[in-house]
């Protein structure tokens, strides 16, 4: 191999991955606006579907769960607050679980809904069935365990997907209604003695 | 006339003389990671035929650019790239869908047959039986994924593509991963036993 060759070899593989690096920053100019416009679609009508119930919905605060940034939100019909909703992340098997969970005035779940998660196809991907989401309602913090056995007290684990059903359940939905009546009731404290 | 035979029987040597998975042994891993359902492993199969059609087309077009020595980091860019363009329009355009294969699509840049197909063939063929070969490919693997989450699904789960069929309780093992090398192996077997009787009575 001479010194010419070195020369034409490395010039090749330049001039292609430029131009490969162009065709892709391209396309993502071209396509991440209108990702950002469906991912902001989509969370107003996730909102709307926890809550069908509500007339307007407002985000109320930020917080932070395993070092990620998420919103909790209040639900009003007409002038009475009927629930919140709070936005809250689980560390599952190969990812964290971004979910929305809605809970009426008395923080008893009404629905969850996952919005992202790399769980394993298959397995862990279960999380999103309507069977699974539909073991939360009208849970309380204390029923919020999840459990191997048959249940309906309980959360039951999906087969062979116990650590994504555990995260849901005990560590986002948990960790969210938990962080929701520490937060709302002390506000609601704090409003009492201002009043 | 000669052409259009030529072409069929690319297809046909992907499907089934030189399929992927049954008889090259490669990609054995999506095939058992995502086979656990029929849906899931169709959708991946039409993802991979896809990829694999333009990857071979892109390195058939370019191959007379391509410095040999050079060639592996090429293709790999020529595969990334595609799986990329891919993913970002997708995501953009048919949410829907994007929701459902997204999780697949970047697994692809990791496949050792699209990889193998654009060494082995398209490097040193013409456009139209590079795509050939390409469908070929892909359709052999869509139907290797689909025989293997059919009966990894039915059994495992005692559904197919969601829908329960077999109302008792399922065996587990089946759509573990377990099972997947179980699935494999027996089809694998199965497939070459075929053959090996097939090219007995021909000859």
């Amino acid at each position: 191999m001479t010194g010419k060759d070195i020369f034409k070899i490395t010039f090749n593989l330049v001039v292609i991955y430029v131009i490969g690096g162009v065709i892709l920053a391209t396309v993502y100019a071209w396509t991440s606006p209108i990702m950002y416009r469906n991912a902001v679609l989509e969370k107003e009508q996730a909102l709307k579907k926890l809550m069908p119930e509500a007339d307007k919905i407002e985000k109320i605060g930020d917080w932070s769960i395993h070092e990620k940034h998420a919103e909790y939100f209040i639900a009003k019909k007409g002038d009475s607050i009927i629930g919140y909703i709070i936005q809250s992340f689980g560390k599952g098997y190969s990812s964290y679980i971004d979910t929305l969970i809605a809970v009426d005035k008395d923080f008893k779940v009404q629905r969850i809904n996952i919005l992202k998660h790399a769980e394993t196809p298959g397995l862990g991907d279960e999380i999103e069935t309507d069977s699974f989401k539909k073991q939360f309602e009208e849970k309380d913090l204390e029923h919020l365990e999840v459990l191997k056995s048959d249940t309906t007290e309980y959360v039951q684990a999906i087969s062979g997907a116990t650590i994504s059903s555990r995260a849901v359940t005990e560590d986002a939905v948990k960790n969210g209604v938990e962080f929701l009546i520490k937060t709302i009731k002390e506000e609601g404290a704090e409003h009492d003695r201002q009043s | 006339m000669t052409d259009k035979v030529n072409y069929l029987d690319l297809v046909k040597n992907g499907i089934f003389k030189e399929n992927t998975i049954f008889k090259l042994a490669l990609s054995l891993c999506p095939s058992i990671a995502v086979t656990n359902k029929l849906e899931n492993g169709f959708l991946m199969g039409v993802a991979v035929l896809f990829v694999q059609v333009m990857v071979n087309i892109t390195v058939s077009i370019m191959r007379k650019f391509i410095h040999p020595r050079i060639r592996l980091p090429v293709f790999m860019l020529i595969i990334s790239g595609w799986v990329t363009v891919t993913d970002m329009t997708m995501a953009a355009f048919a949410r829907e869908v994007y929701k459902e294969m997204g999780l697949y699509i970047q697994l692809i840049v990791a496949f050792a047959s699209i990889l193998a197909r654009a060494e082995m063939f398209a490097s040193k063929n013409k456009i139209a039986p590079s795509m050939f070969d390409g469908i070929g490919m892909g359709l052999g693997f869509l139907f290797a994924l689909v025989v293997i989450s059919f009966f990894r699904e039915l059994l495992g789960k005692g559904s197919l593509w969601g829908y329960p069929i077999i109302h008792a309780k399922p065996l587990l093992i089946m759509i573990l991963p377990a099972g997947g090398f179980l699935a494999v192996g027996i089809l694998m077997g199965f497939f070459n036993w075929i053959s090996v009787r097939y090219e007995n009575k021909t000859r």
